[in-house]
């Protein structure tokens, strides 16, 4: 039983992150500047919100099945709080500081429609941060002896990077230059 | 007329019947009870910001006194007294009389979309001369873009808070003597362009506009006049001389009273380029907030000047085409009025446009100095 749950706990994880790289490279896709138009656009967003409902499940299953078995000693504190964990404490707390950005990202989107579009935006970026913190805990944690799980995670983090670089690498838009030449005339 | 409380004003107001001399001819009645109950701070436009409009500055030159009292009378209603600021553009000679009279100056950038409402909101909060989206009327407090709050500020054109004040000295029945039972009061006019006597008049809603115009004594020669400036409508002298000065009347030619400007078109240039100026200026304007001014309003200058350089039906539809795209989609009113006034362009300049596309400018024909600007 206790072996199944770390089985699990594995799994879940590399399952978080290769769902967690598909939110980020739908999110990286709607934000650019080639962000999609019409119907498309409905459709990308609407992937990555749901995706991302998705992932959550298999982070708790992940979270939960990590602090349930007893190989090694991760409890309910240490879930919720980095770098307190008695194992690994370095890089189970990365995956614990990632969870708790992504509580932030999930919060403030749950409830955007009532908070300053700043304010959203501002904690959605974090999931920049949060990204490369959860791969590098599965890197490093779960997936370094097993060839399979190891290649998924460093495609994963190819895959991610490329998306970024996509969406950084555009061209001004037009309509965002013409927000800065206006800006740059007297208001005041 | 005593005024112990402020529902003895807004009862005075109500039945007098007065509304924005600013342009949107909104209630001021309302407003100046939403400002009472909200405790809002009061900002008093005299930025004159519509094209050829000078009936604000008019009003600070010769009626400041009665300006300041009744701005008095509409921040002291309320649990305390609140903040009166007088806009004005920066530089202006309004803003210097304002100055000198010891009043509180917001200097307001000389742009026309800065002395909108909401523009002078944000400008009196710390912000940019820009226009805010409304979620709600000001009056009760809100926020900007970025989230930060806005105090409750209601802004007043400088006209209209000086008719508050006659209104409170001289009695609704007064005030109701002048003008129609739709739009009640004096109200000033400005006249302005190829006329012989500049100026601003105190005169009130259903007179002849040939009345008007014959005050200032326009140029013999006068074809064209724009009623209401970049907001307003392009109309013949015909339709001028035909109609009466008010709201009700201009309506049909899609026009209002508005701002009060009447500015006569110089019948020696081409009313073509008097039109590709005004856009070209509207074009340049934008806030850069919204697309319809951003990307619309330059679209409709660039679609006329085609248009005025090959005269075709193709042509004067893409004008149309790009004109009726901008109403009801931006953050204030600026897209809405450019798109009126180039559709009444459109309507009015229609015969003018015809001559181009057939021969020599009408307007050189004629025999007309002819000087393009």
């Amino acid at each position: 039983m206790n072996e199944s749950l770390w089985y699990v706990s594995r799994a879940t994880g590399v399952a978080s992150i290769a769902l967690l790289t598909a939110v980020v490279v739908l999110g990286a896709l709607v934000s650019g500047r080639r962000r999609p138009h019409g119907e498309q656009a409905t459709v990308v967003m609407a992937v990555h919100r749901w995706l991302s409902l998705g992932m959550v499940a298999f982070l708790l299953v992940h979270i939960a099945t990590a602090i349930v078995e007893t190989y090694v000693s991760i409890d309910l504190v240490s879930a919720l709080v980095p770098f307190t964990s008695g194992y690994e404490t370095l890089w189970v707390g990365l995956g614990t500081l990632a969870v708790d950005v992504l509580v932030a990202v999930l919060a403030t989107s749950w409830w955007r429609h009532r908070l300053p579009e700043r304010a959203w935006r501002v904690v959605h970026y974090s999931a920049y941060l949060l990204w490369p913190m959860a791969l590098v805990h599965g890197l490093v944690l779960g997936t370094a002896n097993e060839m399979p799980l190891l290649a998924t995670t460093i495609l994963c983090g190819v895959v991610g990077v490329g998306a970024i670089l996509w969406r950084l690498l555009a061209l001004p838009h037009h309509d965002r230059a013409r927000r800065d030449a206006v800006l740059e005339q007297e208001w005041t | 007329m005593t005024v112990d409380t402020p529902e003895d004003l807004v009862g005075l107001l109500d039945a007098a019947g007065l509304t924005g001399r600013g342009g949107a001819a909104f209630s001021t009645a309302a407003k100046v009870r939403a400002a009472h109950g909200n405790g809002a701070h009061l900002v008093v436009n005299a930025c004159d910001g519509e094209i050829g409009a000078v009936k604000d500055g008019y009003v600070v030159e010769h009626h400041l006194d009665e300006l300041v009292h009744g701005a008095r009378l509409v921040s002291g209603g309320g649990r305390r007294r609140r903040q009166v600021r007088f806009a004005a553009h920066r530089g202006s000679l309004t803003a210097h009389a304002l100055g000198r009279a010891g009043l509180d100056v917001l200097e307001v950038p000389d742009r026309y979309v800065s002395s909108e409402e909401t523009s002078l909101i944000s400008l009196a909060n710390g912000g940019l001369a820009r226009p805010m989206t409304k979620r709600r009327p000001f009056v009760m407090g809100g926020t900007d873009q970025a989230g930060r709050r806005v105090p409750a500020t209601v802004v007043l054109n400088a006209e209209t808070v000086w008719r508050i004040a006659q209104v409170v000295e001289r009695g609704p029945a007064w005030f109701r003597s002048f003008g129609t039972a739709r739009e009640p009061g004096p109200r000033l006019v400005a006249l302005t362009g190829a006329v012989a006597r500049p100026g601003v008049l105190d005169t009130e809603a259903g007179v002849p506009m040939g009345d008007l115009l014959d005050a200032a004594r326009p140029d013999p020669g006068w074809e064209h006049v724009v009623v209401g400036g970049l907001g307003g409508v392009l109309l013949t002298a015909d339709d001028a001389r035909s109609t009466t000065w008010s709201t009700a009347a201009l309506a049909r030619h899609g026009g209002a009273v508005g701002p009060g400007v009447i500015d006569v078109l110089d019948p020696s240039r081409c009313p073509l380029d008097v039109v590709t100026s005004f856009l070209t200026y509207a074009a340049g304007e934008t806030a850069g907030q919204c697309g319809p001014c951003m990307f619309g309003v330059p679209s409709v200058a660039e679609a006329w000047r085609r248009l005025v350089e090959t005269p075709s039906t193709r042509e004067l539809e893409a004008v149309r085409a790009a004109a009726g795209l901008l109403p009801n989609r931006g953050a204030c009113r600026f897209p809405d009025g450019v798109g009126r006034f180039a559709a009444s362009a459109l309507e009015v300049l229609h015969p003018h446009l015809a001559a181009h596309a057939s021969g020599p400018c009408p307007t050189e024909r004629s025999g007309h100095r002819v000087h393009r600007a």
